[in-house]
């Protein structure tokens, strides 16, 4: 009992905490998909995958298809269906320009913005 | 795969499916399968994969109601509301006081003007073109028809005096009466059909 009450918790820290940060990092996960891409194609179980491999990212890997879905339409992303040596075909995405160049203007507001709330944040840790 | 593991995806697939209702069809087909194509992905990787494996697999993927809802939210669709009181109002509107004279389509009136999916303009529509819906065309037909059935109905048996007595007495009347007639018959339908159009719209648009 006092375990399954330590992993709920965890899973509470991890999950829920608070409505406005889940935003930020569904507004994060759509950079984090295309970085993912930037130095290669990949289909979307490989994709899901890798986002799901790093802690605190994703929760649920169902929801990152609508993601890519919308990505898709919004033209970040294109995809294409390649043969696979085991199996059906796969849809394998890539980058487009406007994913790139949406890309590396997040890098640079988000290195902006990391530095800035380091400096409060952090500083406050600290003191 | 074994049949209980087959029926887990498929019972997984069937309400995701269900889930994405609000989306568009190629929307939801295209994540239906891709998902599909993702647990396929992963139970290839295992020889034999059992019961205790695809459960794992779906929880990793999660709730197909969360899965819809983050669909929902990408692409800013509002989830539909059931339209049942709606569609009773228009039905009530057009034919309640048909069915139960005048408070029928009364009912009818209030439902629409409690109701948040029509706006100001279209609830004065609803109410004011034409009040008591079919009814009164429907009440006026029935007058006409039981007052004038000699004329309305053809006797060619009975020879020409009467059928040319009751045309020429009345015949420009009755084609201006049949005219209006229709008018109050096609007028309700087309604000029938207006509501029912204005009712879809009510839900924002995809962005």
């Amino acid at each position: 009992m006092t375990y399954g009450a330590f992993t709920g918790t965890l899973r509470h820290m991890v999950a829920v905490q608070d409505p406005l940060l889940s935003q930020m990092r569904r507004g994060t996960l759509q950079y984090c998909v295309l970085a993912l891409l930037a130095k290669e194609e990949r289909y979307g179980f490989d994709l899901v995958r890798g986002l799901a491999e790093v802690d605190g990212m994703v929760t649920s890997e169902g929801t990152i298809y609508p993601l890519l879905s919308r990505l898709r339409r919004d033209g970040l992303v294109e995809s294409s269906w390649q043969e696979s040596t085991a199996g059906p075909p796969r849809r394998y995405y890539r980058l487009t320009d406007a994913g790139r160049t949406a890309l590396e203007g997040f890098r640079l507001e988000w290195r902006r913005f990391r530095d800035a709330v380091d400096h409060f944040v952090e500083r406050s840790a600290r003191s | 795969m074994r049949p209980t593991t087959e029926r887990l995806v498929d019972d997984y697939l069937k309400q995701l499916d269900s889930e994405l209702a609000d989306l568009s069809r190629l929307r939801r087909q295209e994540i239906v399968e891709e998902i599909s194509q993702h647990i396929a992905e992963a139970l290839a990787a295992s020889p034999s994969p059992d019961e205790v494996e695809v459960r794992t697999l779906l929880e990793r993927l999660g709730d197909p109601a969360e899965i819809a809802g983050e669909a929902r939210e990408r692409f800013g669709v509002q989830p539909r509301k059931s339209r049942v009181l709606e569609i009773a109002t228009l039905l009530l509107l057009l034919v309640g006081g048909v069915v139960l004279p005048v408070i029928g389509w009364l009912i009818g009136v209030v439902l629409l003007w409690v109701s948040d999916a029509w706006d100001s303009r279209d609830k004065l529509i609803g109410t004011l073109v034409v009040p008591g819906g079919l009814l009164l065309p429907l009440a006026l037909l029935t007058i006409v028809t039981s007052a004038g059935g000699g004329c309305s109905t053809p006797v060619p048996t009975t020879g020409a005096p009467e059928a040319a007595a009751c045309g020429s007495g009345s015949g420009g009347i009755n084609v201006l009466g049949l005219i209006a007639m229709t008018l109050l018959l096609i007028v309700p339908l087309v604000t029938t059909a207006y509501l029912a159009r204005r009712l879809r719209r009510s839900a924002p648009p995809a962005l």
